[in-house]
């Protein structure tokens, strides 16, 4: 029980140091206090928001942006990281056209999904999703190209049948890779979100918090920075538990504590 | 079994607190109905309390009583409301004239439909000014040259005006480095001296001049005298497949802006629902001249002054461009 509750309360006392820290810089001046203020300040402002419907409604909002983001993008990077990573052709030929796309900055494409979409949800999603998609993809396509070789040649003397090789063989391989995927796409899927608030003006906590600016409420930008890294935070806690369960037999998470 | 009490305190608590919620953001009563044609008018306006006008005559009934029923996108910039229009996705957009004339430079049918707001021509104070630190030590316009100023947005009619006035006041502005700072960082960026000057509207004009800078004025008064700030726009191919809904929002907007000229508190009352500010903030504002009449706009004053510091190559055609 002690070793179980150490790590949560070194983190505790982590935040504590950093709050206490931030505080003295803005009461002290070491920054100023006007433009950093001070989280006795910003907590007020996050409670005020706290209190108010619109707040929580401009989360949903967000949320939903990043569940069907995230949604499209792994459903796509799972059928097409399994095809692709399984045919050998296949990924000899999508390689380079891969390694060209992936790099792209999905806000280097706002115009383009401007363009296409307006000023909607839809055009988040056009980032979200491109973003999202290869974070999964490429760990789906290495996942399933990583099956132990031995296995592989038993499979084939044994003659299995095309699903129950997918089944036994291929997706117990692949699954730590794709919650790797996961993992990484849930928490990019965020950051996108929250961009296409910011610059496209999608619903959200983004355009609140450019609204607040607008404003000269900086104690309220400061109080959705904090609501975007308390969304971070349990989004990456909700993926962990869902590994954990996924995964439960897997060595890497076996010796492992959630948070 | 620990997590799900856990969770179930969580959910008791979250009831307990939307109990005690106000809704800032919840939608207006429905009014009783208008005329019986009605059209669904979709727009893109900036967040800022030039906006307030919208706001004010929509929950006056303005747009309704025209059989317009608004929907209003709070685009982030100028650069975002052109790419929707092509889109489809709004049929009108606000923004300040730059944005028109570049991309109708670029090939695109843009049409300024009418005027939304001019900057006031005369008086102490414009609806945007260019304010500087007190450590640069500028004091007129000409001081600017060599300096760093910042607009919103580059290659707009806040640099291009500044650059006039200077050149008007005796400076160099070929020696001006102007950067693109968002209007709420500028206090900070000027209290950190990255800037040397800035041009904003208020509160952030007030914020600098309060901690010492200097106000130089607006740099609109001094080159074209109530120029305007915000125009209506759309695409050619909007008034050419829905002219009657064109028309119906024209008008709609002439009375909106009439309205709100006339209703100055009612506007400064929408500024401060809309944007979530104390009422003494949205008092303090300058508002511009409301009016949807474009011959008082400076429009060809603008295209001129354009030409004179070359941000064009080619002119753009007001006499296509403008249908009013």
């Amino acid at each position: 029980m002690r070793r179980r509750l150490q790590p949560v309360l070194l983190g505790l006392l982590g935040i504590l140091v950093f709050l206490a820290v931030w505080q003295l810089a803005s009461t002290v001046g070491w920054v100023n206090g006007r433009y950093v203020p001070p989280p006795t300040e910003v907590f007020a402002a996050l409670g005020r928001l706290v209190l108010d419907l619109h707040y929580w409604r401009t989360i949903g909002n967000t949320l939903i942006t990043w569940a069907i983001g995230l949604g499209i993008a792994g459903v796509l990077a799972l059928v097409l990281g399994t095809v692709i990573g399984m045919i050998p052709v296949l990924r000899r030929y999508t390689r380079s056209t891969v390694e060209f796309l992936r790099p792209i900055p999905s806000v280097a494409i706002i115009p383009l999904a401007i363009l296409l979409f307006g000023l909607d949800r839809e055009s988040s999603l056009v980032i979200v999703v491109f973003a999202t998609f290869w974070q999964i993809f490429i760990q789906v396509l290495y996942g399933v190209a990583d099956v132990d070789p031995v296995a592989r040649d038993t499979q084939r003397s044994f003659g299995l049948s095309a699903p129950s090789r997918f089944r036994h063989l291929v997706l117990p391989t692949a699954l730590p890779y794709i919650m790797t995927g996961l993992r990484l796409g849930a928490t990019v899927a965020l950051i996108l979100t929250v961009t296409g608030e910011l610059i496209i003006g999608v619903d959200g906590i983004g355009r609140l918090l450019v609204q607040r600016g607008t404003a000269a409420d900086y104690a309220g930008v400061y109080a959705l920075v904090v609501t975007a890294g308390v969304l971070a935070l349990i989004i990456n806690l909700l993926v962990r538990v869902i590994e954990r369960r996924v995964l439960g037999w897997h060595q890497s998470v076996r010796a492992e504590v959630v948070l | 079994m620990k997590r799900s009490t856990l969770l179930g305190g969580l959910a008791f608590a979250a009831t307990i607190a939307l109990v005690g919620c106000t809704d800032t953001g919840a939608a207006p009563e429905p009014t009783e109905a208008g005329p019986t044609e009605t059209y669904q008018v979709r727009i893109a306006a900036l967040p800022i309390a030039e906006t307030g006008a919208i706001w004010a005559a929509l929950e006056a009934g303005i747009f309704e009583e025209h059989g317009i029923e608004l929907e209003i996108l709070p685009a982030q910039g100028g650069a975002q409301a052109i790419p929707a229009l092509i889109a489809g996705d709004i049929d009108f957009a606000i923004g300040q004239p730059m944005g028109p004339f570049r991309a109708a430079l670029g090939g695109e049918e843009v049409r300024i439909v009418s005027n939304y707001a001019n900057s006031l021509a005369s008086g102490d104070s414009d609806v945007n000014s260019v304010v500087a630190s007190a450590a640069s030590g500028i004091t007129s316009w000409a001081d600017l040259s060599g300096k760093t100023v910042s607009v919103n947005s580059l290659g707009a009619a806040g640099d291009l005006t500044i650059r006039a006035a200077v050149e008007a006041d005796g400076g160099d502005p070929s020696t001006i480095e102007f950067v693109a700072v968002a209007f709420p960082d500028v206090p900070a960026q000027i209290e950190a001296g990255t800037i040397d000057a800035a041009w904003v509207p208020d509160p952030f004009r007030g914020m600098v001049v309060g901690a010492g800078g200097t106000d130089l004025g607006g740099p609109y008064q001094a080159t074209i005298p109530g120029l305007t700030v915000l125009t209506a726009f759309t695409l050619q191919s909007v008034i050419d497949e829905q002219p009657e809904m064109v028309a119906a929002w024209t008008a709609a907007l002439a009375a909106a802006l009439e309205y709100a000229a006339a209703n100055e508190d009612a506007v400064r009352a929408a500024i401060a629902t809309n944007l979530d500010i104390p009422e003494a903030a949205a008092a303090g504002i300058t508002l511009p001249e409301f009016t949807a009449d474009l011959s008082n706009a400076g429009l060809e004053d603008l295209v001129a002054l354009a030409m004179e510091f070359a941000y064009f190559e080619t002119e753009p055609d007001l006499g296509t461009i403008v249908v009013q």
